[in-house]
């Protein structure tokens, strides 16, 4: 009984944790969603995200963090795969991770720097005689410095499921008359599904709501769900515009999880 | 080199990093159809040698035949064999159905004939039914089977099992020996079995190759290798034991522990330095003045079927004994052998001098009178 008391009585600080920092924000948002720009009750928020303004930018949302999470997994996965292959294996993925403690908006005045007219990448191009382009404030900028920035958060499950496959099951698909890449194939890929699920889900779902690249990177040219909530409370200040819009990226979350949850497997 | 022999080895090393070779310059042969068991202390080259065999690795030196072709540079997919591996390693995402019939799949078989095969191979190790379970939800016996019906379906002509009954308790490995030694007859095909239990080992094979330290040190039958060890530490290996040091006054004559005895063993050179075996089951109790040797009991030990006796000599050599017969702690006992019971081993002797030594002298040792 005592027991049981003095667990219950521990699990208060974290029960109110989610109470005040996760519980709260969400019911305050679906709150504020119901109010008009005036105050007043009402469902003209939820009327106006389904005209064709918002319903474009919800696309387009989807769209580039669907290019994101693509770009990123593309590249991870075989960097991975190769990580799990060198000598110094957990040496060479902290070098990888290392860059992701460093503040995003450090790295993107970093990518101004580079990619402005007169930066790194322009006089690169001058040297090998293409000339110099306009590269920031465009899509390819504006994927490029994203999937630069998510990939540790890819690379961390997609490496650890690779890691934890026993090498045997590979000699077993060998020996059983599969080449190397049947054996990727049927193997390896199926037995690391998991790790890019998790992986899509850490991109794909911060990648809605890129805010800051967006304007930094790609100059307000491409407008995400989370531009859109920026500018609704910060600018317009019509905060139940802004917490419809919200609502709506969580319950895109939530489907998104529930989507790619994992399927319970293995041993 | 008869048709028989399915599977050579010439001369092979295998040396990774280190200055010691793994394997180091190994030759024999495997013939169709028999069950081989691979014995040897942890360390010693085992899976090395069925690595070699599957293709999972490549030899330094020395060429691997298999039915007289080299096959040291064929790939493992391309290989006649097919492991079970000393973990099973069964794909943790696949059912029953799908471990056992990978190997089909990639063969590209109709799905007709998949399904057939698949139930065929699972009635063979006793797992019908089993075909919609997940790995997971398998026992370890039922895992190994799973793996040995992988195995068989695709029909090869070698199957490697690397010790794949350590990891099951008793009762079940002792079951699993039977299962596994009637399956391979049933089969027909060759088995390469790889164990660090000496019983295992004696009770299932037709061949048992003895390694140590990278190096065959004797081939042969249960039989052959329990009753005539080459050296210390087969006949330490296998089974228990009694060596002392001894020497070969003449043919059928040596010496140990003082004392003079008549022996079964020829051909060696006149006062050569010998090793003498008697195995514990071979020393009977008596009354100290019919014993060959007077010992005092030191300790014994209740087996279940005999009891296990330690006892010393005047010398303070330790002779093992197993009897039916209780004997009492610190009586003077005597101890009684047949001179077929003395096994001389000489020092340094290699296999082939072994076996020369007992083609030149008729019949061999056991069977003389
Ligand atoms: N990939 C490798 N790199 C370096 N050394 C290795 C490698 N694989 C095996 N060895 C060494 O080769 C020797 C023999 O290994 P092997 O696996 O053949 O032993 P084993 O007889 O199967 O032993 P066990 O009964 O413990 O399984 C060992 O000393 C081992 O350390
Ligand atoms: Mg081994």
């Amino acid at each position: 009984m005592k027991s049981k008391l003095s667990r219950n009585l521990y699990a208060i600080p974290y029960a109110l944790w989610i109470l005040i920092f996760v519980v709260a924000p969400i019911v305050l948002v679906l709150y504020y969603s119901f109010f008009d720009i005036e105050g007043n009750l009402s469902l003209t928020n939820y009327i106006n995200f389904f005209t064709p303004v918002y319903l474009k930018m919800t696309l387009s949302s989807f769209w580039y963090a669907f290019l994101i999470t693509a770009f990123t997994l593309l590249i991870s996965y075989p960097t991975a795969f190769l990580l799990t292959k060198t000598k110094n294996k957990q040496l060479w993925l902290l070098l990888i991770i290392v860059p992701s403690w460093i503040n995003l908006l450090l790295k993107a005045y970093a990518f101004l720097g580079i990619f402005g007219t007169y930066g790194t990448a322009n006089s690169l191009l001058e040297v090998l005689g293409i000339g110099s382009k306009q590269i920031l404030f465009t899509d390819f900028s504006f994927i490029f410095v994203s999937v630069y920035i998510f990939i540790p958060f890819m690379i961390l499950p997609i490496f650890n499921a690779l890691d934890e496959m026993s090498p045997t099951l590979l000699d077993a698909a060998n020996d059983l008359g599969a080449s190397a890449w049947t054996t990727f194939r049927r193997v390896i890929f199926p037995l690391t599904l998991d790790g890019v699920r998790s992986g899509c889900q850490v991109v794909f779902i911060p990648a809605l709501s890129l805010f800051m690249l967006t304007r930094l990177i790609s100059g307000n040219r491409v407008i995400t769900l989370g531009t859109a909530i920026e500018q609704q409370f910060l600018v317009t200040q019509d905060w139940g515009m802004g917490s419809t819009i919200a609502v709506f990226l969580i319950i895109i979350m939530f489907v998104f999880v529930a989507l790619t949850g994992s399927r319970k497997r293995g041993m | 080199m008869s048709d028989q022999v399915i599977i050579r080895f010439e001369g092979v090393t295998k040396q990774y990093d280190q200055d010691i070779p793994v394997l180091n310059d190994v030759s024999f042969e495997i013939e169709r159809g028999k069950f081989y068991t691979l014995l040897g202390p942890s360390g010693c080259g085992k899976t090395t040698i069925l690595r070699l065999i599957a293709g999972f690795t490549e030899a330094t030196q020395g060429e691997i035949y298999f039915n007289g072709n080299v096959i040291n540079n064929v790939p493992a997919n391309k290989r006649q064999v097919n492991t079970v591996f000393q973990d099973y390693a069964l794909f943790p995402h696949l059912n029953v159905f799908e471990n056992v019939a990978f190997g089909l799949r990639i063969k590209k078989t109709k799905k007709e004939e998949v399904a057939k095969k698949v139930h065929e191979a699972l009635a063979f190790v006793n797992l019908e039914g089993y075909e919609n379970r997940e790995i997971r939800e398998m026992s370890g016996g039922q895992r190994q089977r799973v793996a040995i019906a992988r195995a068989i379906i695709n029909e090869p002509e070698v199957i490697l099992l690397d010790e794949p009954l350590s990891a099951l308790d008793l009762k079940l490995r002792t079951e699993m020996q039977y299962e596994l030694r009637e399956l391979q007859q049933r089969l027909g095909i060759t088995f390469i079995f790889v164990t660090h239990d000496q019983e295992e080992a004696l009770a299932m094979s037709d061949e048992i190759f003895v390694i140590n330290r990278g190096k065959i040190q004797q081939s042969g039958t249960p039989t052959d290798i329990y009753d005539e060890p080459i050296n210390r530490f087969v006949a330490d290996f296998i089974g228990e034991s009694n060596i002392v040091k001894g020497k070969m006054l003449a043919d059928h004559l040596v010496e140990f522990v003082g004392k003079q005895f008549d022996c079964v063993d020829q051909g060696l050179n006149p006062d050569e330095p010998v090793e003498v075996v008697i195995r514990p089951e071979d020393l009977e109790i008596t009354t100290r003045e019919r014993g060959k040797l007077q010992v005092r009991v030191d300790s014994q030990l209740f087996r279940g079927v005999h009891y296990e006796i330690s006892s010393y000599d005047k010398d303070g050599n330790e002779w093992l004994v197993h009897s039916t017969k209780k004997a009492t702690v610190g009586d003077e006992i005597g101890l009684y052998f047949d001179s077929e019971a003395i096994h001389v081993m000489r020092f340094g002797e290699t296999e082939e001098e072994f076996d020369k030594r007992l083609e030149a002298y008729g019949d061999g040792v056991g069977n003389e009178e």
